[in-house]
């Protein structure tokens, strides 16, 4: 099968897989496994459940601006912690998913009002500014923005570090696999520990 | 369908055998010799003992079978779905707050209106097909956060594996303080059952030494992690120990059975272990058993009341309305188990009247149903152990439990405000979820660099005390509000009293105390506790004793007014200490049970 020059091999090759994920994704058609190549590829969100494409795209930024890359991991937003937020906002009460609608339209208020352009194409600095402001107050926040970035920077941290980057990459999570033994800290076994610096004999 | 691989679990074949046996396991179908009611750690362990001993069982489970190579997913990552760990649309767990806050039943209250299924605490994306739905099993009264499980196994597929025994410091509590009054039986008594216990399923811990909880027949011990070395080290100053946890997992591996391996160390036990090396009743006690020849297991059996003989101390069999078709079924046995779990078993026998039993079977003395208790919990204290701060991520959590800071109240000094006394359970270093990224300030690289700086220092403990057993905490049918099959609900009257709220400020202050001791850095506090029932320990409501008239059954947990009924779950226990209950469940009804097949032997059931 052709479509815009990529057949089934080359999709899987995109996916970085062979045969055995093919056989682990029975239920995708040639359609939908080169569908399924391109979102990993380009990291394309899936369809949208709730969120408009602006809504999308200001909280993309958003989560991006709490979590961001930095030299040791992606951020939040090629984490797919958007996604994450979309599906949330489908399954939770009307009036959640309204709160959420809220802040979004308030970070585009403020942004528009001390910057003249939208939040999603605030610059660097000014991004940062408006997260300073609105992240003034986090252990009792005063205004709708303060309130809305306490929310979303929780919604954040779940989706980021419940994803592959955030436990593999960022974190180095080495749990969930088979040992011999748990190990623990090394001065349990007599010698002084690398990990930690404590020495076998307790002072 | 969720058209989500972590929630569309394929339950085909646990519910076509269900079908089949409950189709095929009717009244009369064949004799049996006993008939066990449930299937967790009291009902199966009564079950393996009776059926290996070649006695004909019928055990009566309330829910389905279980198929644990598909529903313990004990390695799935939280990504194999985006919507992470939480549960689908349709099922809501109650919350911490709406245990106290919202009227009771949790399930009627308007906040659930839009769910389909309101599930207790302990459901998540793992337990929700095992943990009961609250509109089908509501409960009145004061609240009470009551975690049940209707499966093959009942909650022993998802239990926290905390293995301790009660002690002296349990047995002969009363002697010691003088409140209430000392189980009928010593230590001694269930010595060398904790012992049987521990080679024939396996427990996980080091010789210590602690009167306060005595030491066992162990297979290799977790190992204390960095920072729970330096919390050991800074508490052993102030004379207290901090203990790897001792779990009901082995570790070394058991002979005799089939079903089951040794640890692998990948932790998240408590979603059930698809190599079994964590206890689950199935594959430890009821497949063993079954593959005696002498088990017969009827699923989806809810049992209504006990049926008393022409003999009115005398039972002659149990009431079972069949949970999908709703038939009532009378099935017969010269002898009766009873081990639904300790509220459960009580709201069976409440519900048991007759006229020679009016207010319940086993009820003579009036006393079944109250002294109910369990732990207070909920007080926990948190902090950065420094040594780990700003260190790269081991491998902290590949074990089955956390380590353990045994009582030291009231162990061998006198405490001037409250009697008895709490333990700690916790510890620290990195986990899969860093939960502290909710208390680091700020946004942004300053904040993602904080977080993975302190992860692997985070170190955090939460108490467990003992509830006072005191009449006045009891339980009782409701009076009108009945199940989804027409079985009046157990209404609560249980709050914690004078002791436990002293006893829950002084964890606060010496979990502090402890952790500033340990130089830990930004120490948090939890000083409020959690909803009643919240510890899921509950014992006490039909208490074992000599004198009928008051208790409810007799020191080997056989009822007082009915000499072929006996109770393998922990209703009979006098007090709980500050331990976890299930190894002590698993104790007494092995107990029970060499005592009923003595019985059996000499024709005397």
């Amino acid at each position: 099968m052709h479509d815009g020059g990529i057949n089934r091999r080359q999709a899987l090759k995109a996916l970085g897989t062979g045969i055995g994920a093919a056989a682990a994704l029975p239920w995708l058609s040639d359609g939908g496994l080169l569908a399924f190549a391109r979102i990993q590829e380009t990291n394309a969100p899936p369809q949208l459940k709730v969120l408009s494409r602006s809504q999308f795209a200001t909280l993309e930024v958003l989560v991006d601006a709490i979590i961001p890359t930095d030299d040791r991991s992606p951020g939040a937003k090629q984490a797919r912690v958007a996604d994450y937020i979309d599906l949330l906002l489908s399954e939770v009460d009307r009036e959640t998913t309204l709160a959420w609608f809220g802040g979004l339209a308030a970070l585009d208020a403020e942004a528009t009002s001390r910057f003249r352009v939208p939040f999603a194409r605030l610059g660097a600095g000014q991004l940062d500014a408006i997260l300073q402001t609105i992240s003034r107050n986090e252990r009792a926040p005063q205004t709708p923005l303060e309130t809305f970035f306490v929310i979303a920077k929780q919604a954040t941290i779940r989706g980021y570090y419940t994803s592959s980057i955030g436990i593999h990459e960022e974190l180095r999570y080495k749990g969930n696999q088979f040992l011999r033994e748990f190990a623990g800290c090394q001065t349990e076994d007599g010698q002084d520990c690398p990990h930690c610096g404590q020495k076998h004999h307790a002072e | 369908m969720q058209n989500d691989p972590t929630l569309d679990v394929n339950l085909t074949r646990a519910l076509d055998e269900s079908k089949r046996l409950a189709d095929s396991i009717r009244p009369g179908s064949d004799r049996w010799d006993v008939i066990v009611v449930g299937s967790g750690a009291a009902g199966g362990m009564a079950a393996f003992q009776l059926a290996m001993a070649g006695v004909k069982v019928l055990l009566l489970e309330a829910g389905r079978m279980i198929d644990v190579r598909t529903e313990y997913r004990t390695m799935e990552w939280p990504y194999a779905s985006m919507r992470r760990n939480r549960l689908p649309p349709g099922e809501r767990p109650i919350d911490v707050a709406e245990y106290s806050f919202l009227d009771r039943p949790y399930g009627s209250n308007p906040a659930f209106e839009k769910h389909k299924k309101v599930l207790s605490y302990a459901a998540n994306r793992f337990t929700r097909n095992w943990v009961v739905d609250e509109r089908q099993h509501p409960t009145t009264g004061t609240p009470y956060a009551w975690v049940r499980s209707r499966i093959l196994g009942g909650k022993t597929n998802f239990w926290g594996r905390g293995a301790l025994r009660y002690g002296p410091l349990q047995f002969n509590a009363a002697s010691r303080d003088g409140f209430d009054v000392d189980w009928p039986i010593s230590y001694d008594d269930v010595k060398p059952y904790y012992d049987k216990v521990d080679v024939l399923l396996g427990c996980s811990g080091t010789i210590e030494g602690l009167m306060q909880v005595p030491d066992g027949v162990f297979q290799r011990p977790s190992k204390l992690n960095c920072v729970e070395v330096a919390f050991k080290r800074a508490v052993a100053k102030m004379g207290r120990h901090y203990i790897p946890g001792r779990a009901g997992v082995t570790t070394d591996g058991v002979l005799n059975n089939k079903y089951r391996a040794r640890c692998a160390g990948r932790g998240r036990c408590g979603r059930g272990c698809d190599i079994q090396a964590a206890f689950h009743s199935p594959t430890a006690l009821i497949y063993p058993a079954r593959d005696s020849g002498n088990l017969t297991v009827r699923p989806y059996s809810i049992v209504s009341e006990v049926l008393v003989g022409e003999a009115s101390n005398r039972a002659s069999g149990v009431r079972v309305i069949d949970a999908n078709t709703r038939e009532v079924m009378d099935f017969k046995a010269p002898v009766l188990v009873l081990g639904a779990g300790t509220l459960d078993t009580t709201r069976i026998l409440l519900n048991s009247r007759s006229s020679a039993h009016p207010g319940g079977l086993g009820n003579s003395s009036g006393l079944l149903g109250c002294y109910l208790s369990e732990h207070i919990m909920g007080i926990r204290g948190s902090g950065y152990i420094p040594a780990r701060i700003g260190t790269e991520a081991t491998l902290d959590d590949g074990r089955p439990v956390a380590p353990y800071v045994p009582r030291f109240r009231n162990v061998t000094d006198r405490h001037p405000d409250f009697i008895r006394g709490y333990h700690f359970q916790g510890g620290g270093g990195c986990a899969e979820f860093p939960g502290m990224a909710h208390d680091i300030p700020g946004y942004g690289k300053a904040f993602k660099s904080n977080v993975r700086k302190y992860y692997p220092a985070i170190i955090s403990l939460g108490g467990f005390g003992e509830v006072l057993a005191r009449k006045e905490n009891r339980v009782a049918l409701d009076p009108a509000v009945k199940d989804a099959w027409g079985i009046p609900v157990l209404r609560f009257d249980y709050r914690f009293g004078d002791n436990e709220l002293k006893m829950a400020k002084d964890m606060a202050d010496s979990i502090e105390e402890m952790l500033t001791a340990a130089h830990a850095e930004d120490i948090k506090i939890e000083r409020e506790p959690l909803p009643p029932g919240w510890s899921i320990h509950e014992i006490g409501t039909a208490r074992m004793g000599d004198d009928p008239r008051t208790s409810v059954t007799d020191r080997y947990c056989r009822l007082h007014d009915a000499k072929n009924v006996y109770i393998a779950d922990a209703a009979p226990f006098v007090c709980g200490g500050t331990q976890n209950t299930t190894w002590s469940i698993l104790a007494m009804a092995w107990r029970t049970m060499d005592y009923l097949k003595e019985r059996l032997r000499a024709g005397d059931a």
